[in-house]
Formats: structure tokens, C-alpha cells, sequence
């Protein structure tokens, strides 16, 4: 009698582990969120950033087209996303945040979805009130969704860019994560960056 | 039953939905809005601003920072609701949870034979799943946060969320069709879960309540605690009962025992039993139970 209790409460733990590990696939493939941190230079390789505030890690993201699920595939393959919630300063200086996709070729539209508990000024992608050293932007919710045409689906590399994040004072370019939309596992070496955590 | 019958039953419940959408769901999220211009935060509230399941995954995860952040707000919340849950039941769910309202109120508008809804008779096998579900959460919270998987696992948290289908799908139903344009594949498992399988093809619409939702669990076990304190509950009387099982039958979170008692750990304080029949009996102030 007790075992149907026990193979129910087994069972369930198993469906949910299962889920998270298809999480993990596609938090690694469909809008992947990362953080960011400034002042990290140019983010060639997965690192750590220590400085004021808690230590944030970053990474080039490469993001396999090719990896994300079934569904997403067979129901809305052109369009893809990425998500930040976490922008940090861990400089000595305040920052006045300015935020650019490089190199986004002209026939792939971006939108920008912000929410956030500073002013965004949505034309300039800048927010208006300057982010103290060890802080960061309150409440923050950014998605960006890429539109990619379907001529380019059969690209092997389809974004090759990355996000600047900018002094808006100054223009300097505090920090640059790589980002990159691959088709397929031929054409990167392993999906990284990013998760929801 | 007919719809207009059980539109006048649950005529207070259904309003209270109505003003937990206005309370919670953007464009309004009217409370979260109210509280963020008391501390000055400038953040436009949606129903993420109080998730009921990130909190719960900081804590087991170990990020306590966030709870203690600028998300506090958010954790106060969902521990205000656990802890009202010991003094009210879990009326959070039966009364204001807007992707509860939703499940229940689809399920309720679409006419499909009770023989193609599922449903578990048996209230300790549905515990045992639903509190499987609750392990399993704070297990993935647990092994992520501490690094201990986290290449293998992935937040359950954030990849499968009815809330933010159901902000989405309001965001656009009030102009916003930006909302709905971007399906990762989490959200879709969510929607079909939550709507189809949960809400269409499991009687009283409430899958993703018993089944998929932390909070809830955690409320159903605040009022298991609270019953047997002696706080609000509801009891049956073996006496008035004949049997009819007419309250397994309309009890939309299957707590309804063999033996007509009611499972607390499930039951969201709906009230549909008392209206059902005789038999149950609300308790309200501080009594210490019989049963
Ligand atoms: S169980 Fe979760 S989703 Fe269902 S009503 Fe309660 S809080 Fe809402
Ligand atoms: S036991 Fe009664 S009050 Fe509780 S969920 Fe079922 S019908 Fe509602």
C-alpha cells in the first residue's frame, strides 16, 4: 500500500530533477541569461570579477542554435533571445551605464525590453541616474530579442558581436562580452555563458 | 452543476480573483506598485515583482544576499503569505493567486466530460507527488546554488513559470504585444502544463497549484501547522454526512479524504465543500480541533 506513496514522491522527484537538467540545456541555448560587471575589458575567457560588491562571473556566450528544444525549434526557430538581470559596478567610480549591441548586422532587428529602477532612456540605451561603486541596477529586467531572417538560418555563425557596456560620460567601453549565435556544434567547440543563476 | 450556479456560489472568491489580478498582474499590480512608491523604487511592477517561487529558491540556494537585497520585497511576500497560511489556510491560493484564478477559471469555462479529467482520489498519493515536486525544487535550488551541478542542473525556477506566462499574455492584452512575442521552450512546457494538462485535463483545473508550485506547498503545510494549533479551518462532521461523496467531487485541490475529512496540506481554503454540503463546518478563531 505505502510503496505507491513512495513510487509517487520518487517519481516526482526524478520528473523535476529530469527538468532541471533539460533547464540546463536550454539555459545554455534559449534566452540565456548572464550577468555583467564593469570594469571587466574585453571578457575573452570565463572569469571572475572581485572588486566592490559581490564577485560576478562572466563569459564569452556562445549561443548553438542548433542545441536549443524541440519545441522552440519547431514553433518559433527566428527568433532568439538574451537576459540580464544583474549589472553591476564593482569599479572605484560611479558609472552612468550605456548599453550597445556591436556589430548586429542591419537585416537582424533587435528589441529591447527593459524594466528597471533606474531611468532607461530607450533611444540611447543609457541609464540616467550613475551606478555607485558595489552597486547595481535596481529591479533590472533586460531582454533583448533578436528577429533573424530566414536566409540567415543556415548560416554556420549567424550574430558575431557582443554587448558594450559604456561609460555615457566618458565613451570609454568598460566592459565587452562576446557574443555569439552558431549554428550547429561544428562551429564552436562548446555552447557557454549564462544561466538563470 | 451549471456556470451560473457556480458563479453565485463563488461569487466573493471570483471577485476576490478579480481584485488579486488588479493586485498583482501589470499594467496595475496595484499593491506592488503602492509599496514601491512608499520606498521610491521606480521599477514598473509586474507580476514578477513578487514571485512566489524566486525566494524560496534564494534561501535553499544559499543567496541569502537577495533576500536581504533589493528584492526584499519580494521575499516579504512570499513569506508574509506562508506565514498568513498558519492563521487563514492557505487563502492566498483559493482567494487571490491570479495563475490559480486562471487555471481554475479555464477549467471551469471549457465544458469537457469529468471522464477525460484526471483525478486523484487517493489524498495521500497526491501529497506525496506534490510534496515530491517540493523536494525536488529545493534539491535543484540546492545543487545549483552551492555549485554543486550546476553544468547538469538548471533553475526550475525561472525556465518553467506560469506567473510570467500569464504576466506575458496580460502585458499583451493590454497593448503590449512585444509581451508575447519571444517562446523559449520552458515557458511553452509551462503554458501547456499549466493551461492544457493542470487546468483543462485535471479536475477543479488546479495541476500547476498541486503539482508545479512551491509556495503552495509551503502554504498547505502553514495550514496543516495552524489547524492543529487550533487556528481557521474546516472540519467535517461524520454525523451530517451521508456519503454522497458530492464533496470529492467538487473539491477543485482533491483534498477530500475516503473518509470526507480534509487533507490540509492541500487544501486552499475555497470553501466549495462548505457550499457543497452541510457536513463542513468553518472554525474560525482559535479552537483546538477534535479531529
Ligand atoms: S499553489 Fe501557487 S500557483 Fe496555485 S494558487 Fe497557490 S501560489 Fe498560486
Ligand atoms: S477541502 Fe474544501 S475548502 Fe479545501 S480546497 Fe477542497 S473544497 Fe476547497
Amino acid at each position: 500500500m505505502k510503496t505507491k506513496y513512495i513510487l509517487g514522491f520518487v517519481l516526482v522527484i526524478a520528473i523535476t530533477l529530469s527538468l532541471g537538467a533539460y533547464s540546463a540545456t536550454l539555459g545554455k541555448s534559449e534566452l540565456v541569461h548572464f550577468w555583467v560587471a564593469v570594469p571587466a575589458g574585453n571578457v575573452t575567457a570565463p572569469m571572475v570579477l572581485r572588486g566592490a560588491g559581490p564577485p560576478i562571473s562572466m563569459s564569452p556566450i556562445v549561443i548553438d542554435l542548433q542545441s536549443r528544444g524541440v519545441l522552440k525549434n519547431l514553433l518559433q526557430p527566428q527568433l532568439e533571445g538574451l537576459s540580464t538581470h544583474w549589472i553591476y559596478n564593482l569599479g572605484k567610480k560611479p558609472v552612468k551605464v550605456k548599453l550597445n549591441l556591436a556589430n548586429v548586422p542591419p537585416d537582424i532587428a533587435v528589441d529591447w525590453e527593459v524594466n528597471s529602477g533606474f531611468e532607461f532612456d530607450a533611444a540611447t540605451h543609457t541609464f540616467k541616474t550613475p551606478l555607485y561603486p558595489g552597486g547595481s541596477v535596481p529591479n533590472l529586467g533586460i531582454d533583448w530579442v533578436f528577429h533573424i531572417p530566414a536566409y540567415y538560418m543556415d548560416e554556420p555563425v549567424i550574430y558575431d558581436g557582443g554587448l558594450e557596456v559604456i561609460d555615457a560620460d566618458t565613451g570609454a567601453v568598460l566592459t565587452f562580452i562576446p557574443i555569439k549565435f552558431v549554428n550547429g556544434a561544428a562551429s564552436s567547440s562548446a555552447t557557454q555563458g549564462g544561466s538563470c543563476h | 452543476m451549471n456556470a451560473k450556479e457556480t458563479l453565485i456560489r463563488n461569487r466573493w472568491r471570483y471577485i476576490s480573483f478579480v481584485v488579486g489580478f488588479f493586485l498583482f498582474v501589470a499594467p496595475f499590480a496595484l499593491f506592488t506598485r503602492a509599496v514601491y512608491l512608499i520606498v521610491g523604487n521606480t521599477a514598473e511592477p509586474t507580476l514578477h515583482s513578487v514571485c512566489f517561487r524566486m525566494p524560496i529558491d534564494w534561501i535553499f540556494g544559499g543567496r541569502f544576499y537577495s533576500i536581504f537585497g533589493s528584492s526584499w520585497f519580494m521575499a516579504a511576500f512570499v513569506f508574509g503569505v506562508i506565514i498568513s497560511s498558519i492563521f487563514l489556510g492557505a487563502a492566498f491560493c483559493g482567494w487571490l493567486c491570479p495563475v490559480g484564478a486562471v487555471s481554475e477559471a479555464i477549467s471551469r469555462a471549457v465544458p469537457i466530460p469529468n471522464k477525460f479529467r484526471l483525478r486523484i482520489r487517493d489524498t495521500k498519493l497526491t501529497m506525496s507527488m506534490r510534496y515530491g515536486f517540493l523536494v525536488g525544487f529545493i534539491a535543484v535550488a540546492a545543487l545549483v546554488g552551492y555549485k554543486l551541478a550546476s553544468d547538469q542542473l538548471g533553475s526550475i525556477c525561472c525556465r518553467y513559470c506560469a506567473s510570467s506566462v500569464l504576466q506575458n499574455f496580460a502585458s499583451a492584452l493590454f497593448g503590449d504585444l512585444s509581451a508575447i512575442e519571444y517562446w523559449q521552450s520552458g515557458a511553452i512546457i509551462s503554458l501547456l502544463f499549466w493551461l492544457v494538462i493542470g487546468g483543462l485535463f485535471m479536475s477543479g483545473g488546479r495541476g500547476w497549484c498541486l503539482f508545479f508550485c512551491p509556495l503552495g506547498a509551503f502554504s498547505g503545510l502553514a495550514h496543516k501547522l495552524g489547524a492543529r494549533l487550533g487556528f481557521y479551518r474546516i472540519e467535517h462532521k461524520p454525523e451530517s454526512c451521508n456519503g454522497c461523496n458530492k464533496c470529492q467531487d467538487v473539491c477543485p485541490m482533491w483534498a477530500i479524504k475516503e473518509d470526507h475529512n480534509i487533507e490540509r496540506t492541500l487544501c486552499v481554503n475555497c470553501k466549495e465543500c462548505v457550499h457543497a454540503c452541510d457536513a463542513y463546518k468553518l472554525i474560525r478563531g482559535r479552537k483546538i480541533a477534535d479531529s
